[in-house]
């Protein structure tokens, strides 16, 4: 026993020294790096994106169950100034909600500009529809319900329909009242006229043999939102107050 | 070396006889000890003096440049941290060097009260060693309001509105200890004050007293089964056992501490260097509320507890708790002062440590592992993983949109990603029916909030149907087409919309 007596608290000396030098030259595993800044100071693009939106809208704007905001005909139709009002104050639907400040959300407006200007700037393509005069991003007409049933059933029931004719693209039915109580008309006109590309729905250009015209995407937008329980309420059926139990 | 020797001793022999004071120490040093106790067991108590020592050095070192005031105090430590040399560091080891603290207390207090070393006549080191105790947690608490960042920040309140509940006394205490009725820049250095002067002070007067009693009274010697401790006979049979097998503490018992000392030291140094100081976390600021404060870890269990007393429980559960359990600790010497020292013959001793031990523990792993916190972003930054979504209606693919934007994402995961606070849903389809889940949603229950009043039918519908596609991590949904049949199919209260789908 005695042997160890000096040799032992050597030994933790020896480490000791070791462990100082090593502190000194290498980087240390528990050397803390850089501080979080708070939340509200965040200003990257990225990580913005990822904190809040990338949720609903996908990781990298992409297979999100909301709009695709990577798709550049969505960025080209409805613009910076669409994108930034719609981050700030919440979607055409209540199913998206308002992210800044001053309507309740946890956004600064700084960051609200950061995000829409981050989304047309990295997923946009400015030239892309230009020439193509593609129908305006909010309805100006009025629609039609009746020829918009004729429209709906030419063009989009053969991916739509419970019993789709295009077996590579089934996509499920639009028209039950529960989904259009839970989208607006202009998520349905965002949809018709910017499509889905991940998932197989083509534009406003390649629904139809020729493309569609402001006027038929107006009067299926009328139509469907004819299918609705409640055609008065535009938006989701929150509103409608029903008490259950 | 002989010179060296004689001049070393010249001047040993100067401040003696000036002072008088080195004699009785090195008189200390030597005292002798039952050879019993100098073994491995009796190291905690000087571990836990080492460890004390360490951090006065290292608290002093830290408070040249901690600022304590509530502007200054996060940009100090961020300073520390980023800007001085191994400032990282050092605070690392003062923050390790707490925990290692309480834990080697705790252990220490273990040890003594299995080798029923409280008894006569060393009552009074047992009484001043429960206080020691409460000193050292005392310390932990406050030097964890000192990083305040929001841990602290909000660590703090909750701990203040659980004292607010003290009837009488409970309000002017949490203002006394805030410097007014809400956190504020006066808290701030309240705790500084606490933490650096009042505590240690008497944490030092603490300790120079149960060691001035461990030196009077001797190292208990190691318990043997049926030999009872007595008052009439315990000194002299003492006093006879250190005769026939004493040996100078110094250095037969004390290179075993010395050495423990240095290895928990390293150990110290290495949990510093390997996995870095606490925090400080996000700055306290009670307008972020993306935020969910965790306690250290040695007030975890206190955390736990809290969680899962029932909340009418709560308020005579932490008045009469905590004055039980110290009281009880201050009284153990005075009622079994004398009798059996010996773990083996004393069963519920043994039992009480286990239990005691188990139930700590417990907590600590529940405060560690149970996350009663939700996620509170997950809602807006953590999608259902795309195998969860393919091939569903766009209905189903609302339903999902739903589960994001009422924020059922913070509690439950899909796919490994999300808060844990309720069940995962990847497979709820399989363990429930869709009345079932309608139900539990409108209902709630079970620490979920019921949703039937935020909820419209068709919201409901949509989550339901989504849900009901859920069975299990890949899997996909029951063939598409039926899918697309079930909003007539489904028999819940809450689909009111037959033949409108399929119009077309
Ligand atoms: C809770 C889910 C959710 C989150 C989180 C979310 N969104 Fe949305 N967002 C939606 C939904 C749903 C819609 C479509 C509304 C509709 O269909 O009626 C939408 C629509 C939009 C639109 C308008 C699309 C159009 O039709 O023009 C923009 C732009 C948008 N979101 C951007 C964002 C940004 C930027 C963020 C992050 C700050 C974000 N969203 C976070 C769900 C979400
Ligand atoms: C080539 C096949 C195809 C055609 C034609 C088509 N769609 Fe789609 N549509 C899809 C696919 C695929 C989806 C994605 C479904 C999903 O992922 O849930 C989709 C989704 C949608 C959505 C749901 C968007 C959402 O986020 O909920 C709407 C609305 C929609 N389509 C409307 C229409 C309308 C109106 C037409 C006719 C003008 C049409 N579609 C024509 C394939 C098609
Ligand atoms: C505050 C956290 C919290 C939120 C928010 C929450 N839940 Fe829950 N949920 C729970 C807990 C906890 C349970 C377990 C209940 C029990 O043990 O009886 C649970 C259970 C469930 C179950 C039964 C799962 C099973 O396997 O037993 C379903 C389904 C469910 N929740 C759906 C939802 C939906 C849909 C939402 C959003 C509308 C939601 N929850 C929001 C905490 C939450």
């Amino acid at each position: 026993m005695s042997g160890t007596t000096p040799t032992t608290p050597r030994i933790a000396l020896v480490l000791a020294g070791c462990m100082m030098l090593v502190l000194a030259g290498c980087r240390a595993p528990g050397k803390p790096g850089p501080a979080e800044p708070r939340p509200d100071r965040v200003m990257e693009f990225a990580k913005l994106y990822k904190q809040n939106c990338a949720a609903c809208h996908g990781e990298e704007g992409k297979r999100g169950l909301a709009v695709s905001l990577s798709n550049p005909v969505y960025i080209a139709i409805a613009g910076k100034e669409a994108v930034l009002n719609a981050t700030a104050k919440g979607g055409p639907g209540k199913l998206m909600p308002a992210f800044a400040k001053s309507y309740g959300g946890t956004l600064t407006d700084a960051q609200i500009e950061v995000l829409a200007d981050g989304i047309v700037r990295h997923w946009g393509q400015p030239q892309l529809l230009a020439g193509k005069n593609p129908p305006s991003y909010a309805a100006t007409l009025a629609g039609d319900a009746a020829a918009g049933n004729a429209a709906y059933t030419a063009y989009c029931t053969r991916c739509h329909a419970e019993e789709a004719i295009d077996k590579t693209h089934i996509a499920g039915p639009i028209t039950d009242a529960n989904y259009l109580a839970l989208i607006s008309d202009q998520g349905l006109r965002t949809a018709i006229l910017s499509g889905r590309p991940e998932e197989g729905m083509p534009d406003w250009r390649g629904i139809a043999p020729r493309p569609l015209t402001d006027r038929q995407v107006t009067d299926i937008v009328a139509w469907l939102a004819s299918l609705r329980k409640t055609p008065a309420s535009p938006n989701t059926a929150s509103s409608k107050e029903k008490s259950h139990e | 070396m002989k010179d060296l020797k004689q001049r070393g001793l010249r001047i040993f022999q100067w401040f003696e006889k000036r002072t008088g004071l080195l004699k009785p120490l090195e008189e200390m040093a030597r005292h002798p000890t039952p050879s019993s106790a100098a073994s491995w067991w009796y190291v905690f108590g000087s571990a836990a003096m080492v460890l004390l020592i360490m951090q006065v050095m290292t608290g002093i070192l830290l408070a040249l440049v901690y600022s304590p005031s509530a502007s200054n105090a996060y940009a100090s430590l961020q300073f520390i941290n980023h800007n001085l040399r191994l400032g990282w560091f050092l605070r690392a080891m003062h923050g390790w060097g707490s925990d290692f603290m309480i834990a080697i207390v705790l252990i220490h207090m273990m040890q003594v009260f299995l080798f029923g070393a409280y008894k006569y006549p060393r009552e009074l080191t047992w009484i001043a060693g429960v206080f020691l105790l409460l000193l050292t947690l005392g310390m932990a608490f406050t030097g964890q309001v000192l990083r305040f960042d929001q841990d602290a920040y909000w660590g703090l309140g909750i701990g203040a509105s659980v004292t607010s509940r003290i009837p009488f006394i409970g309000a002017p205490m949490v203002h006394l200890l805030l410097g007014g009725p809400i956190i504020g820049g006066a808290t701030l250095s309240r705790f500084f004050a606490l933490h650096v002067f009042l505590i240690p002070a008497l944490l030092l007067a603490f300790v120079g007293l149960h060691l001035l009693m461990v030196l009077r009274l001797g190292i208990n010697e190691w318990p043997m089964p049926g030999r009872l401790v007595r008052k009439s006979d315990y000194d002299r049979n003492y006093v006879a056992l250190t005769k026939s097998t004493g040996v100078p503490f110094v250095p037969d018992a004390a290179w075993k501490d010395a050495v423990f000392a240095a290895v928990i030291l390293l150990a110290v140094m290495a949990c510093a260097f390997f996995f870095g100081p606490f925090g400080p976390g996000g700055q306290p600021d009670p307008t972020i509320i993306q935020t969910v404060p965790r306690p250290d870890f040695f007030f975890l269990w206190l955390y736990a507890v809290l969680a899962f007393l029932p909340p009418e429980m709560e308020t005579p559960a932490l008045l009469i708790a905590p004055v039980a359990i110290v009281g009880g600790l201050l009284l153990l010497p005075l009622i079994a002062g004398e009798g059996e020292k010996h773990w083996s013959r004393r069963p519920v001793a043994v039992l009480m440590v286990t239990l005691i031990a188990v139930t700590l523990g417990t907590f600590t792993h529940l405060g560690l592992h149970t996350p009663w916190s939700p996620a509170m972003d997950s809602w807006s930054s953590d999608p259902v993983p795309a195998s969860f979504v393919e091939h569903r209606t766009p209905l189903e693919r609302r339903g999902a949109l739903l589960l994001q934007q009422k924020q059922c994402r913070n509690c439950h995961s899909i796919g490994g990603v999300g808060g844990r606070r309720g069940p995962a849903l990847d497979a709820v389809a399989t363990e429930m029916t869709g009345d079932q889940i309608v139900r539990q949603i409108l209902q709630g229950g079970g620490n979920m909030p019921a949703y039937g009043k935020a909820l419209s039918p068709e919201e409901t519908t949509a989550i339901t149907q989504y849900l009901r596609t859920l069975r299990g991590p890949g899997l996909r949904p029951a063939a598409d087409a039926s899918q697309g049949l079930q909003p007539q199919n489904a028999s819940h209260p809450v689909d009111s919309t037959k033949g409108a789908s399929g119009a077309p």
